[in-house]
């Protein structure tokens, strides 16, 4: 029984390896002076360590400025998508109205829309709206891309928020708006976190819209210019694995917040106390 | 004006809020004022408005532009030309075409496959081992999802590199000699083989996860009996694990079919669809048709016949998902 609990464990952890050898190489990588990377010797480990390879990428034409695109489109796409999603859900969790299930119905649908399969269609209307090469077409594809996911998952996370709460703080003498600012969003907080960041992750991932739509170099997103990376790199993958983990170190360290925030189950004792 | 307004307004048309407070002083509650019936309409449609005008009209725009001919010259002198079905029959005349849908399907298919199948093992692995073990194959896990596309298919680029890449370098330190300077990505099914395994490297964390969650969500005392039964592994497996996991792994098999054919970042991150169009997906034709070469009508086609491939991919999926919703909503 042992034996088969040890092969087990042995497993998960080669598992484990495959899983996470691919960002320990990027990191190894960013690291290793230049003369240690093109060279037939075996190092899985360096044998010295440096940080240049951060600072050349930093210092790339167009880095900068990809950096500061990605960030200002995506964090104005999603939160467009969570205020906007919010609302949505607030009233179609809190109340009861005609229409309710058709309106849920048709975010659950829009959820599923094959955006790729937007791609023409979305290049006409931005080509329209005067929008080609410009930021702001971006943005408002990113908020079209995350509004039906924000909307129905934050529709979840308020239902999920015992109704019997506000009511209390309506008898306690606030207004609808009072019970809802001073109970449930608060209570919202981990929810409006959590849909927050896997909604900025597809926005700052996206790239067949961000290559499409916007070729004007100095307007690119920060996927796009690495996509490019042999332009800016050529055979410099110190350089290049550098880049990438720059564009990983946000989304790492979004995660991280959404895991502890998602442990502590802030609801959890409302109720009982 | 004003005086009679003012007076007449004080208790019920103000403000919505005006009557609630009244509330505590022991006035009657007002419900259904004007307003509070229009609340939830007035909510819903900055969404409702975003959602028709960047989703449902852009899906009708896709179907109307696929019978137009729209090319670059057409766009700029602004002409609507009618062809009816002839971005249909030009695409699906091409045998070109055919061998990219038939590539896509096959891709996708072994993509899914392989990517719920791991995801499952490590699910029923990750009941088996020890918490700290649990933990670190997590964390690992959690890494790889973390990891944005376009980082990703750079890294996988540099691990597969011809001359310095480390997998070359470790296949022929295990003696396989004949990987010096081996390329990857010399063909297209072998540059497809390694785009297929960094998507199921990233898709199988959500995957696992998931199960997981519903694996250890399974009664202990079903597999007690089973044991008692003296059920071997395989038995416990078949008569415990499956039927229960069976609603969870259809769904997620069917929400991998609907992101994995849709796959165009990491394809074209890797080597644009090349060497000579052998790694060209539906995705890239769509791309290549219309943004690089502006044949806007014949990209919309090819757009609409993706959808319907998708469409009878996840059909059964999509009803089963509108069904479940219908009762809770």
């Amino acid at each position: 029984m042992t034996a088969k609990k040890v092969s087990a464990n042995v497993v998960a952890l080669v598992v484990a390896l495959f899983f996470a050898f691919p960002t320990y190489w990027m990191v190894s990588t960013a690291l290793k002076p230049r003369k240690d990377l093109l060279s037939t010797g075996y190092d899985l480990i360096p044998f010295s360590v440096t940080g240049s390879n951060f600072a050349t990428a930093w210092t790339k034409p167009g880095f900068l400025d990809a950096l500061g695109n990605s960030l200002l489109v995506s964090l104005t796409a999603v939160l467009g998508a969570v205020v906007v999603g919010l609302l949505a859900a607030v009233a179609l969790s809190r109340m009861r109205f005609k229409g309710r299930k058709g309106f849920a119905m048709m975010l659950l649908v829009a959820q599923m829309a094959p955006f790729e399969a937007l791609l023409i269609p979305m290049f006409l209307m931005m080509r329209d709206l005067d929008l080609l090469d410009r930021l702001p077409a971006l943005a408002l594809i990113y908020f079209a891309v995350t509004l039906p996911f924000c909307a129905w998952t934050l529709r979840g996370f308020v239902n999920g928020i015992p109704l019997e709460l506000e009511e209390a703080a309506m008898v306690d003498g606030c207004g609808r708006w009072g019970a809802f600012r001073r109970v449930t969003l608060p209570l919202l907080g981990p929810g409006l976190v959590a849909t927050s960041v896997f909604a900025f992750v597809t926005a700052w991932n996206e790239f067949l819209f961000a290559l499409s739509l916007v070729k004007d170099q100095t307007k690119e997103t920060l996927p796009v210019w690495l996509s490019g990376f042999q332009t800016q790199f050529g055979t410099d993958w110190g350089g290049a694995m550098a880049a990438s983990a720059l564009f990983t170190l946000p989304v790492l360290v979004f995660f991280l917040i959404v895991q502890r925030k998602m442990v502590t189950g802030v609801t959890a004792g409302a109720v009982k106390g | 004006m004003t005086a009679v307004h003012t007076t007449d307004a004080a208790v019920p048309t103000n403000s919505s809020s005006a009557p609630r407070r009244a509330a505590p002083d022991g006035a009657p509650r007002r419900r259904g004022s004007a307003f509070d019936r229009a609340l939830p309409y007035l909510l819903l449609a900055p969404a409702v408005v975003a959602i028709l005008w960047l989703i449902g009209w852009p899906v009708l725009s896709v179907l109307v532009t696929s019978f137009r001919r729209l090319n670059l010259r057409e766009l700029t002198r602004g002409e609507v030309v009618w062809v009816g079905l002839d971005n249909y029959t030009e695409i699906l005349g091409d045998p070109g075409f055919w061998v990219i849908a038939v590539r896509s399907v096959v891709f996708t298919a072994l993509v899914v496959v392989a990517s719920v199948l791991a995801g499952l093992l490590i699910a029923l692995l990750m009941r088996q081992i020890s918490p700290v073990v649990r933990i670190v194959l997590q964390v690992a896990m959690l890494l790889a999802w973390a990891m944005p596309l376009l980082a990703a298919t750079t890294v996988y680029q540099w691990i597969f590199d011809q001359q310095y890449g480390i997998l070359n370098k470790t296949l022929v330190k295990l003696g396989f000699d004949s990987f010096a300077g081996f390329s990857w990505f010399g063909t297209g099914t072998s540059t497809l083989a390694v785009i297929g395994l960094l998507i199921v490297w990233q898709a199988v964390p959500f995957l696992a996860f998931s199960l997981y969650a519903g694996a250890i969500g399974i009664p202990k005392d079903q597999y007690e009996a089973a044991g008692i039964d003296g059920a071997s592994a395989w038995q416990t497996f078949r008569s415990v694990t499956w039927p229960e996991l069976r609603p969870l792994l259809l769904m997620v098999t069917f929400l991998s079919l609907l992101w994995d054919f849709k796959v165009f970042t990491q394809v074209w991150a890797m080597r644009k669809g090349g060497p000579d169009g052998g790694s060209t997906t539906l995705p890239v034709y769509q791309y290549l048709e219309g943004i690089s070469k502006s044949h806007f009508g014949v990209a919309a086609a090819v757009s609409v016949v993706m959808v319907a491939l998708l469409a009878l991919l996840t059909f059964q999926y999509l009803r089963r998902l509108v069904r479940s919703q219908e009762g809770e909503l």
